[in-house]
């Protein structure tokens, strides 16, 4: 749990991005794509409905056309002179009727190249049932079932010219077809003969056929609710009144389509009354399987799908490989402290991390070298001022040295007077000309040997220094008046209780270092006096040179780094103890 | 190192992206182009022909005999006339829309359309061996060298009649047999006083009685070089007299089309059917009146040189040269032009009587037929059409015979036969000059 909570702070940034982009995304594509679908299906429902109904126009013309063909047909055998006069006369023999049926069927032929061309077949039937089909295989005809038909008794009460009938009983043999009917007629309203034109329910599909196609259906509806042609054969001769009421509703609507619930589905519904047939051709379309054709809904989604998908994989690199690179960045800067800023950053990642990085690292290399400087420039300061202070010849060991040689010489002590002049000499040649920094053991030996001389000229010897050199260390080389501040300070206040005692220099090589130790056994120092292995002195000014036992420590740790420099130990009333570390330097 | 690498994944990515985009788009060309092609062989092979007892039959029957699976056909049944009438308009209009790849013609029709329309068929001669036909059908179903019908039936003619009515009128069989035409009025006289029932169903609109009278003698409306010979040619004079007789006797039941005319013999209205052998399936089609027919030889007319076998409406299939030939004559040779196993069933089932030689020696032509009082029908029928006579049916016959029929109404109606056929010459000769 923790673990998760760590990861998630530690991509945070990159969740926060990616979520946004990724949720963007998605719902970008997923509201184009649904709206997309919604507004193409909608778009070619229009058009397809705009379409159909005009189809519907061109389909009703054809059935106009067809009724034309019909009536004019018709019309042309009512006023056939020949016809008429053929039917109404009597054949008595074999040569009559020979006579009879071949003009019959010549005037017929004639007429008939009318309605022909629609698949249509003309028949007359005459009052002594001879039938003259011009076209048997579309309807062969049985004379006296034809006769003997209710159709006959209907066109006869009908009032209408052309009676239309749709049937499929025994008398078409079962065969579905439309069937014009009319009854041959004199002024005097004598029937001489009957006129039919069939046309069957397949002949008529061929009329809106082509049309059609899966889910756009179109059917032709009696008044009466039944269906007598399709393209969908099973629905011939059903018979559905709801259908008929819609499409009579659609006539006084006047819209371009509707949406009805009919046969179980939704379908999309245009209606066109055709008052010739006194029929109503209804076009059912089918919303989802038409749209289904036209619009793949799937391969729109998968599109989709796909370049969401992809735009987030692409995403996810770029922001991945962006904000991983910021986030060790950001890592890498809060690590800063613990390598001392000096650990520069990796530049890598994005262009930008980088950038970053680079400014980062220059601003923090810049920024090392201002240091750099600022500390060289102090140590500069530093050994400048110890310099001084060392190159600093107290004038009062001076005059009080001078003072010292005149008593001498006064005491007509020409000896001593002139030993003494002679350390002072050589210690002040060696402590101003020297210029070096470090001298050898042997020199450092030699100047201490005649500031002892001096001071016990000066002073007395009730203080006695012994040296214990070893004799490997003489040529080694330490900085100069390291040892001196300590004998002084022996000198002056070690042995202010005890009048008499000895300091003991010791140098020898010790564990790859040189050490140098001052012991006394004088006083000693209370601890208060001691601190961080320094002494507290009140004097400001050594009586010597510039160089107190305070800064000896502080060079050598300057000189040679924190493994070197000096310690002191010390107990009262039984002395002190010196050593002095100091690296093994051979030049 | 780390820095090519990445640049070259992202190239890779770029690679995917676009593969996978493309491939998308590319999926819905393959699925348009496909549809295209299936709609392409969509169309299968439509044959047209009449006689669904037998044409038809036939035809239903190669096409059970043709193994190929991917072969489909849509036989449609139409009126020969509605064949020949749309067949006119199609052909001069050029264009072969809506018109089927095979279709059947009758050989005396065969020619006007060879003649015409030379470019419309396509010519099968590859597909099967004319010299396995009976030579009489290559001459019609030919035209200018080529070889553009597939012979079918051979359209050998035979006098079916019904026993009953005869045995009632008071004939035999053998007074039957190879008798003449004015002998057949005489009988069909007796028939009607005997029986009251009409010795034949005839369309006045149709002349073939006349056609199958007059090649009895081996004479034609026109003669072997087209010329037209209606004036002064004596075996139509003849035929129309006896034609005039049995019209004027009463003894014809009229009809005006097919169905009425197969109507008439199969309500028992008439006593006989002279007519080519296909009509035999139609007569069997009754199955009420088995063992009540017979057929005898077609009756000759009452010349020198006549014999008693004529032909009538003998077909064969032709090839329409549009989309879908080489299968539709692919077909036609695997079956009708070759395959006598399938002869075989046709003789049995249909009744058929092809003129495939090889397949005469079958055991099927021996068949005694039940239905015709155990007579071997098509034994008798391969008999009778090695008498044919021979004759050249040249291209005009069905325009000439319009012509005809309308001189003939007027013949019926009085008119001399000398000013009916001089008449018909005249306009004839105008009309095919």
């Amino acid at each position: 749990m923790k673990k998760w909570i760590r990861f998630i702070q530690a991509n945070n940034l990159f969740m926060k991005i990616f979520l946004v982009m990724g949720i963007s995304i998605i719902a970008v594509s997923i509201s184009i794509t649904y709206s997309s679908i919604r507004m193409s299906s909608n778009l070619f429902m229009d058009t397809f409905s705009i379409t159909n109904s005009k189809i519907m126009n061109q389909i009703t013309e054809r059935f106009n056309s067809f009724t034309d063909s019909i009536v004019s047909a018709s019309l042309e055998v009512d006023t056939n002179g020949t016809i008429k006069q053929l039917l109404q006369e009597e054949q008595e023999n074999a040569i009559d009727q020979s006579i009879f049926y071949y003009h019959m069927t010549m005037e017929m032929d004639r007429i008939y190249a009318e309605v022909d061309p629609n698949d249509t077949n003309m028949i007359i039937m005459s009052n002594n049932q001879d039938i003259f089909n011009m076209n048997y295989i579309k309807w062969p005809v049985d004379a006296e079932k034809l006769a003997n038909h209710e159709m006959i008794d209907r066109v006869e009460a009908s009032s209408n010219d052309i009676v239309y009938q749709f049937e499929d009983s025994e008398v078409t043999n079962g065969v579905p077809m439309i069937i014009a009917s009319k009854a041959l007629k004199l002024r005097s309203d004598y029937i001489y003969g009957y006129l039919f034109f069939s046309l069957t329910e397949r002949d008529l599909k061929k009329f809106y056929e082509s049309y059609t196609g899966v889910g756009n259906n179109v059917m032709l509806v009696t008044p009466s609710g039944q269906i007598i042609s399709s393209n969908q054969e099973e629905m011939i001769g059903e018979l559905s009144p709801k259908l008929l009421d819609y499409a009579k509703s659609f006539e006084d609507e006047n819209s371009e389509y509707r949406k009805v619930d009919i046969f179980d589905q939704n379908y999309i519904f245009l209606s066109e009354y055709i008052p010739s047939l006194d029929i109503y051709l209804v076009n059912l379309i089918d919303h989802e399987i038409i749209a289904d054709n036209v619009i793949n809904t799937s391969e729109i989604v998968l599109i989709s799908i796909a370049i969401v998908s992809s735009a987030v994989l692409v995403a996810f690199l770029i922001l991945r490989k962006m904000t991983v690179s910021i986030s060790q960045l950001v890592h890498q800067i809060s690590d800063m402290a613990r390598y001392q800023f000096n650990k520069p950053l990796k530049e890598t990642g994005g262009y930008e991390t980088r950038k970053i990085a680079k400014a980062f690292n220059y601003m923090l290399n810049e920024l090392h070298d201002y240091v750099q400087i600022l500390m060289d420039t102090q140590e500069k300061q530093r050994k400048a001022e110890l310099e001084t202070l060392q190159h600093q010849i107290n004038p009062h060991f001076i005059y009080n040295t001078l003072a010292s040689i005149k008593f001498m010489i006064r005491q007509e002590k020409k000896e001593k007077a002139a030993d003494t002049i002679d350390s002072f000499i050589s210690l002040i040649q060696n402590s101003l000309s020297n210029i070096e920094e470090t001298i050898t053991v042997e020199q450092e030996l030699e100047n201490l040997k005649n500031y002892v001389q001096i001071n016990q000229a000066r002073y007395g010897d009730r203080i006695q220094v012994n040296y214990l050199v070893a004799p490997d260390c003489l040529h080694l080389f330490l900085p100069k008046l390291v040892i001196q501040p300590f004998i002084e300070n022996a000198f002056f206040h070690a042995f202010t209780k005890k009048k008499t005692g000895f300091i003991q220099i010791l140098i020898a090589q010790k564990e790859h270092s040189l050490i140098c130790e001052i012991i006394d056994n004088g006083d000693g120092m209370i601890p208060e006096r001691l601190d961080n292995k320094t002494i507290k002195t009140k004097e400001k000014r050594q009586l010597f040179s510039g160089i107190g036992v305070k800064n000896v420590h502080e060079r050598i740790q300057l000189l040679y780094g924190k493994d070197y420099g000096v310690q002191i130990e010390s107990e009262p009333a039984k002395g002190t103890k010196v050593k002095i570390k100091l690296p093994i330097r051979e030049t | 190192m780390r820095e090519k690498f990445s640049t070259k994944f992202w190239l890779l990515i770029v690679a995917i992206l676009t593969a996978m985009v493309l491939a998308a788009c590319s999926g819905g060309d393959d699925e348009g182009g496909g549809d295209e092609t299936t709609e392409g062989n969509g169309e299968g092979i439509t044959a047209w022909a009449w006689d669904p007892n037998f044409n038809i039959a036939a035809l239903e029957l190669a096409l059970e005999h043709y193994d190929n699976e991917d072969f489909e056909m849509e036989i449609i049944e139409n009126a020969q006339d509605d064949i020949v009438q749309r067949l006119n308009t199609g052909l001069s209009s050029g264009t072969m829309n809506g018109m089927p790849n095979i279709v059947l013609i009758e050989d005396q029709r065969a020619q006007s359309f060879l003649q015409s329309y030379p470019d419309a068929f396509y010519p099968i001669g590859d597909y099967f061996n004319t010299e396995d036909f009976a030579e009489y059908k290559i001459a019609p179903t030919s035209f200018d060298g080529e070889q553009y019908g597939l012979p079918f039936d051979t359209g050998v003619t035979g006098f079916f009649y019904r026993t009953d009515y005869l045995e009632e009128a008071g004939y035999t069989h053998d007074d039957l047999v190879d008798i003449t035409w004015n002998e057949y009025v005489e009988i069909a006289k007796d028939v009607k006083e005997k029986t009251g029932q009409a010795m034949l169903s005839l369309d006045p609109n149709d002349l073939g009685i006349l056609r199958v009278m007059m090649q009895t003698t081996g004479t034609w409306y026109t003669t072997e070089d087209g010329t037209i010979q209606l004036e002064g040619n004596e075996p139509l004079q003849m035929a129309l007299e006896n034609y005039k007789e049995l019209m004027d006797n009463d003894v014809v039941k009229l009809n005006s089309d097919w169905s009425q005319y197969l109507e008439a013999f199969n309500s028992g209205d008439v006593a006989s059917v002279p007519a080519g052998n296909w009509i035999a399936p139609s007569v069997e089609a009754e199955e009420s009146q088995a063992g009540l027919w017979r057929v005898a030889p077609t009756p000759r007319l009452d010349m020198e040189g006549a014999v008693n076998a004529s032909n009538q409406g003998g077909s064969s299939f032709y090839v329409l040269n549009i989309d879908g030939k080489e299968e539709a004559a692919e077909f036609l040779g695997e079956t009708f032009g070759s395959n006598v196993e399938f002869y075989q069933d046709l003789v049995q089932e249909v009744g058929a009587l092809g003129t495939y030689i090889p397949a005469s020696e079958g055991d099927a032509y021996q068949f005694e037929n039940e239905f015709f009082n155990n007579q071997q029908v098509v034994y008798d029928f391969s008999q009778w059409m090695e008498e044919i006579p021979q004759v050249d049916y040249g291209m005009n016959t069905y325009g000439i015979e319009d012509i005809l029929s309308a001189e003939i109404q007027q013949y019926l109606d009085g008119k001399s036969l000398e000013d009916v056929l001089s008449d018909a010459q005249t306009q004839a000769e105008n009309q095919f000059k």
